[in-house]
């Protein structure tokens, strides 16, 4: 859900990239991430398994600047793609404002790519979510490979719009559509603040910082440790 | 000392927990990673990080306690050599929080421990009762601002 603080005006919203397995999910956070000027993101952090495999998710804080007069700041994850993953991609999904499927072209890959998208409205269910009302949009990745590989832009939309989202062909790697998915998806989700749904933080209600994060003095990073242990309930 | 917070209701609570248990970082933010307040950090990214973190700690013990015994952890102490680690919900009125805290040897588990259920009662008694509707955030002229700022995000 998003965060809107009136005090300091400022939003947060998360936006989630969901897909199976090698769709790309991570290829574009890493490409935003190359493009976005230092000052306007954070550390890109990646929970990922020795073969580069997403573990748990990429996280990928981004500051859109001032709309409307609020400063205004996305934060992306992705989620694993791989099946066995299915108990991680439903925390991750938790909260989301919005969500990005990122499907696979390649034709051989279209049963993942629905496996995937099935997933995603049962999670989203799971949390209580109509995934009917989702801000939700369609990125048809690798379209740049040989066209007798993959899927063109009416044969996915086929297959997986049935909503009639705004889809966007794409090629992560190299980055056309990475950035027009992004925009889609960020006017999706700020259009719906224009009505209910966002955690408001009263305009009567001044915080005393200008922000989490502003104005307090610097600290150390916290080290590896050592050892673990935890309290029951 | 200071602490910086979103929501006001948690300021209180949270200043008198960085006092009295002498930690070095203190985070309180939603179970999806949203910050509501915090302590000793500098960077508003820096802050979203960890939250992203510390929400994907709590999650994913979550459910490794409900794998094995059919319940959550109620915390998690993870020590280090010279910093540690404490990890634990609140229950509240606006849901559930989760407080990430980082100490040194200036402060102990039982010391956090304890200021943690200070913190926990706090937060439970100074909770707003429900969530404000938000009148209309953002003004019709919100998509030209925002295609300005990614069209500068991009240089494109």
């Amino acid at each position: 859900m998003s965060l809107v603080n009136y005090a300091t005006r400022e939003i947060t919203c998360k936006i989630v990239y969901y897909g199976p397995g090698r769709s790309g999910k991570t290829t574009n956070l890493h490409y935003i991430y190359g493009q976005v000027p230092s000052d306007r993101k954070g550390r890109m952090v990646s929970l990922a398994t020795q073969t580069d495999r997403t573990l748990f998710f990429d996280f990928l804080p981004l500051d859109l600047g001032t709309i409307s007069g609020f400063t205004t700041k996305m934060q992306l994850y992705t989620v694993p793609g791989q099946v066995y993953y299915q108990t991680t991609r439903k925390l991750v999904l938790q909260g989301a404002d919005g969500v990005v499927f990122v499907a696979d072209s390649q034709a051989r890959q279209l049963e993942e790519n629905i496996e995937s998208l099935q997933d995603l409205h049962a999670n989203l269910g799971e949390h209580g979510i109509d995934a009917r009302l989702v801000p939700l949009v369609l990125q048809y990745n690798k379209q740049n490979l040989p066209p007798e590989l993959i899927l063109d832009v009416p044969a996915m939309d086929e297959a997986l719009n049935f909503r009639g989202v705004p889809a966007f062909a794409a090629d992560a790697l190299r980055g056309p559509g990475v950035f027009e998915t992004l925009r889609g998806i960020s006017e999706l989700v700020l259009r719906r603040l224009s009505g209910a749904g966002a955690a408001a933080v009263p305009p009567a209600a001044p915080a005393s910082g200008s922000a989490a994060g502003g104005g307090a003095p610097p600290t150390r990073a916290p080290a590896p440790t050592a050892r673990a242990s935890s309290g029951r309930r | 000392m200071t602490v910086a917070v979103v929501e006001r209701w948690v300021e209180t609570p949270l200043r008198h927990f960085v006092q009295d248990a002498q930690v070095t970082l203190a985070l309180l933010l939603t179970p999806s990673g949203q910050v509501l307040g915090q302590h000793g950090f500098n960077r508003a990214m820096d802050v979203m990080a960890a939250c992203a973190l510390a929400a994907a700690i709590h999650a994913s013990s979550a459910e490794l306690g409900k794998l094995l015994e059919g319940k959550p952890f109620a915390g998690l102490h993870h020590a280090g050599a010279t910093r540690q680690i404490f990890l634990a919900p609140a229950e509240t009125r606006r849901g559930t929080l989760l407080c990430l805290t980082v100490f040194d040897d200036a402060t102990s588990i039982g010391i956090v421990q304890l200021y943690f259920g200070e913190l926990r009662d706090r937060l439970a008694a100074g909770a707003p009762s429900a969530r404000t509707t938000p009148p209309a955030v953002l003004a019709d002229s919100f998509e030209q601002d925002l295609n300005r700022n990614l069209t500068l995000l991009f240089r494109r």
